[in-house]
């Protein structure tokens, strides 16, 4: 799909997933499609589409300035969800001799992996733990991301000659010195999972607990009891992880205790609605200053803390005077912020430093061919900004190994706000939310928590999508009439200096005025004229050779949720079209130039329409086409619209 | 500009019962704006006539082709060759394009589907309405910007003609009666005086006119 101007969705991700062309192909019924879509850029469509933080969604101009943001996150997982298993993406066609190493089977390492292995390299990966997935296997817990779907993943990867080692730890099974000799580019992708605690006493105590130990442990199926009263200390994600998990392993009363407020905690707004609505409690501006106990962890003793928001950035925290207090814990987990290990590679490091030197934005250190990325470089992130290194650290890497320049990285323009006055014209539609175990049943499992969309549920969310950027273009052939301005249900063209002018960035791509553009100059990006035209005449061609002259031919609105009985049956043919307002007089003729019987137009009906006006305007079409085959002695009747 | 409008799909069929190799061909200006005879009414003319011939059991092949502007004799050079392919043109211009792709072309017979109605405007609704006569000899100055050539039905220049009532004109009662139009837009314009002056009789000009563009 070329586009001029990013639209938002696309911007924000980090990998610029095209979210319009996967939501197209859901709202079309094609999720074999979307899930090819898809896979072009992420090699985790069943992670992210469960886990990922959804800055897309944040930014979605539907949830901007009309109603709610489309569910692109729960459409992405009923893509990967729904696509038949051996939809393959297609081998590379060039193969180089050359050799890439890869440390770490986290989400960055092996998405460079898949990248590299497309591009036609051959690709070691080295994992230290006895499973790839990195955080996705042992820090993700089971009701948030089942384990088989992880797999399933990584063995596509491998299905693409990638060769994954585990047990492999750099620095005490493999240096990187050997890697340089035995490989023409190194990539470090070894996460960031070295705890970082806080400087309390009692951090021996047993029950003390930092929460990537935790996790993983309970993912490899270790037993354990945290007891009746948990803490967990930290604000990410990571922190309510570790608090609902131990709901699910017995705790009754989990609380997280957080040294900021709501509105700084790392942890997205929804994953915090979660954790409430199944019973976790909230401590803010709580700070531990000691764990007690006797052998054992029996509480903690903590401060109410003083956030001073006024001085920028985070806010300054101080302590509130005589403000300590206690609190039972027969477990405490401490999930205050992580750092990568960077014993093994202290040569790349900072002079003194325990920072690796990153020489540019695509993770180049300070070693020729050997590249990092990932958490082990930022930080921990998301699984998505994960995925994003990892792929610029492929480019980056053939870049380097073909002796190319490495690209400076892309400016996209990205498309403005709609306006209210667009906006107050646009039909409003409620988001699908997909059903969730109840809170009550679910904090007795590791059963995933979010179902997936029904294939109903999926198109009618998919319906929602505004196709920023997909809308009206003018060619050189506008005669200036103005007929756009005149038809325009969202009043969007303009008469422009040489032309008439439609602002992308305001057209909702109802493809009215293309259907009323008497010079043929206005074409749709949602569904560009040429190829419409050849579908049209390929699908006539068919029914004429098929049955001539007794087929019935039919235009149906992609985004209707009913199918006619008309439309149903044998010699019948359709033509499936993203909103019919585009429809013009000649599509309406030309079928049964080719023979047809009748030519039926499916719409949704004028309610349901996401797009104003558009049962109007091809009502407007049919009778003006009605009008023509009387006028050449054919029965206008055969020529009708039939709703669902 | 100038408006057209297409002609009865019947007398369009008959013009061209004779051929069985048609060109049709819509112009990009006037009758595109006035939509009645650019790129999209030629592809629907086609596919009309096509099914129409199909459903009669004639043979009839259209051929489609829309120029920028069919008044000009170099625009219809560029599709002399393709033109010379078929038996006959159907031409979606004006009465103007008709001819000049008729004296161009020379030896392909040209027929008009069209009909040419008047010179006009937009009436901002989707419309257009006949505001000019094209006399040559323009009066407008002296009747506020209205032309009672073009939209007086007996075409007075020293109206009114006494027949209106309630301000329409008496030959078609939807049509205010512009010498009332008139005299309102003078006397908003504080231009009253201008109706006591006579007209003089316009010099009746002979056909065809011509402009030669000036060196």
């Amino acid at each position: 799909m070329k586009i001029n101007a990013m639209p938002p969705c696309q911007a924000k991700c980090p990998i610029h997933m095209d979210v319009q062309g996967y939501v197209a192909a859901i709202a079309g019924g094609d999720v074999q499609e979307a899930d090819r879509v898809i896979r072009r850029t992420n090699p985790f469509p069943s992670v992210c589409g469960r886990i990922c933080t959804r800055e897309c969604e944040s930014v979605c101009r539907r949830g901007k300035s009309v109603d709610e943001p489309v569910a692109i996150r729960a459409l992405k997982r009923y893509a990967s969800d729904s696509a038949a298993a051996g939809a393959e993406v297609p081998g590379p066609e060039i193969r180089f001799s050359e050799k890439v190493c890869i440390v770490g089977a986290g989400p960055a390492g092996l998405t460079a992996a898949h990248d590299l292995a497309l591009m036609g390299y051959r690709v070691t990966v080295y994992e230290s733990e006895d499973e790839p997935g990195g955080m996705l296997t042992r820090g993700i817990p089971r009701y948030r991301l089942p384990l088989d779907l992880v797999r399933s993943e990584v063995d596509r990867i491998r299905s693409l000659g990638v060769e994954i080692k585990t047990g492999y730890m750099l620095g005490r099974d493999i240096s990187l010195q050997d890697l340089q000799k035995d490989f023409d580019a190194v990539f470090l992708g070894m996460g960031s999972e070295k705890s970082t605690c806080p400087e309390c006493s009692g951090m021996e105590l047993s029950g003390v607990w930092t929460a990537v130990e935790f996790l993983k442990d309970v993912s490899r199926g270790k037993k354990f009891n945290p007891g009746n009263k948990v803490i967990v200390i930290g604000g990410g994600h990571t922190a309510i992880d570790a608090a609902r998990t131990c709901l699910r392993l017995g705790a009754e009363d989990v609380t997280i205790a957080y040294r900021r407020t709501i509105d700084e905690m790392p942890a997205g707004m929804d994953e915090v609605e979660d954790a409430r609505e199944e019973g976790i409690r909230f401590e803010f501006l709580t700070a531990p200053e000691a764990f007690e106990g006797s052998g054992k962890v029996e509480k903690m003793r903590c401060v109410r803390m003083d956030l001073d928001k006024s001085c920028g950035g985070k806010g300054k925290l101080t302590c509130v005077e005589d403000s300590a207090f206690e609190m039972e814990a027969d477990t405490i987990i401490l999930a205050t912020g992580y750092v990568p290990r960077t014993e093994a590679v202290q040569e790349l490091c900072t002079e003194g430093g325990d920072r690796l030197e990153i020489k540019d934005a695509a993770g180049a250190t300070r070693t020729p061919g050997v590249f990092a990325g990932g958490d082990f470089v930022s930080g921990p992130t998301t699984v998505v900004q994960a995925i994003a290194s990892g792929r610029k650290a492929a480019e980056a890497v053939h870049r380097y190994l073909r002796g190319m320049d490495q690209s400076p990285e892309a400016q996209e323009e990205i498309l403005q706000d709609l306006d209210d006055d667009v906006a107050r014209l646009v039909p409003k539609a409620g988001r699908e939310k997909p059903v969730c175990l109840d809170s009550g049943s679910r904090v007795h499992s590791f059963d995933e928590v979010e179902h997936v969309f029904t294939p109903e549920q999926a198109r009618t969310e998919a319906a929602r999508c505004l196709h920023c950027s997909l809308g009206a273009h003018v060619s050189r052939d506008c005669a200036v009439c103005l007929n756009c301005v005149l038809v325009c249900p969202y009043n969007v063209p303009r008469p422009g200096e040489e032309k008439a002018y439609i602002d992308m960035s305001q057209c909702q791509a109802c493809g009215v005025c293309a259907g009323q553009c008497p010079a043929s100059a206005i074409d749709l990006r949602l569904e560009p004229r040429t190829e419409l035209r050849q579908n049209i005449r390929r699908v006539l061609e068919r029914a004429e050779s098929n049955s001539q002259n007794d087929f019935i031919f039919g235009y149906v609105c992609d985004f209707s949720r009913t199918r006619p009985r008309e439309l149903k049956g044998e010699n019948v043919y359709t033509i499936t079209r993203p909103g019919l307002g585009r429809i013009d007089v000649y599509e309406l003729l030309v079928p049964f130039e080719a023979g047809a019987r009748e030519v039926l137009v499916s719409g949704c009906g004028e309610e349901d329409c996401k797009f104003k006006d558009c049962s109007l305007w091809t009502r407007r079409n049919v009778q003006k086409a009605a009008r023509i085959l009387e006028s050449i002695g054919i029965d206008p009747e055969r020529l009708k619209i039939v709703e669902g | 500009m100038i408006v057209a409008e297409v002609k009865p799909m019947a007398e369009i069929q008959d013009t061209i019962k004779n051929y069985s190799k048609v060109l049709i061909s819509g112009c990009g200006s006037c009758v595109t704006v006035c939509l009645s005879g650019g790129a999209q009414q030629v592809e629907v003319l086609a596919s009309s006539l096509r099914t129409a011939a199909k459903s009669q059991g004639q043979q009839l092949e259209v051929g489609e082709e829309t120029q920028l502007r069919q008044c000009d004799p170099m625009f219809i050079e560029q599709i002399r060759d393709k033109a010379a392919g078929y038996e006959a043109i159907l031409s979606m211009g004006c009465g103007a394009g008709v001819q000049t792709m008729a004296e161009t072309l020379g030896n392909i017979p040209v027929y008009p589907a069209l009909d040419t109605v008047f010179f006009g405007g937009a009436d901002g609704q989707g419309g257009f309405v006949e505001t000019c006569a094209a006399c040559g000899q323009c009066i407008l100055s002296r009747t506020g910007g209205i032309c009672p050539v073009a939209r007086c039905a007996k075409s007075l220049t020293d109206g009114p003609c006494g027949g209106a009532q309630a301000g329409n004109c008496e030959v078609s009662k939807d049509t205010r009666c512009v010498w009332q139009l008139i005299y309102v837009r003078l006397f908003r314009l504080g231009q009253l005086h201008l109706l006591k002056e006579t007209t003089p009789p316009k010099a009746r000009r002979v056909h065809p006119a011509r402009l030669n563009r000036a060196e």
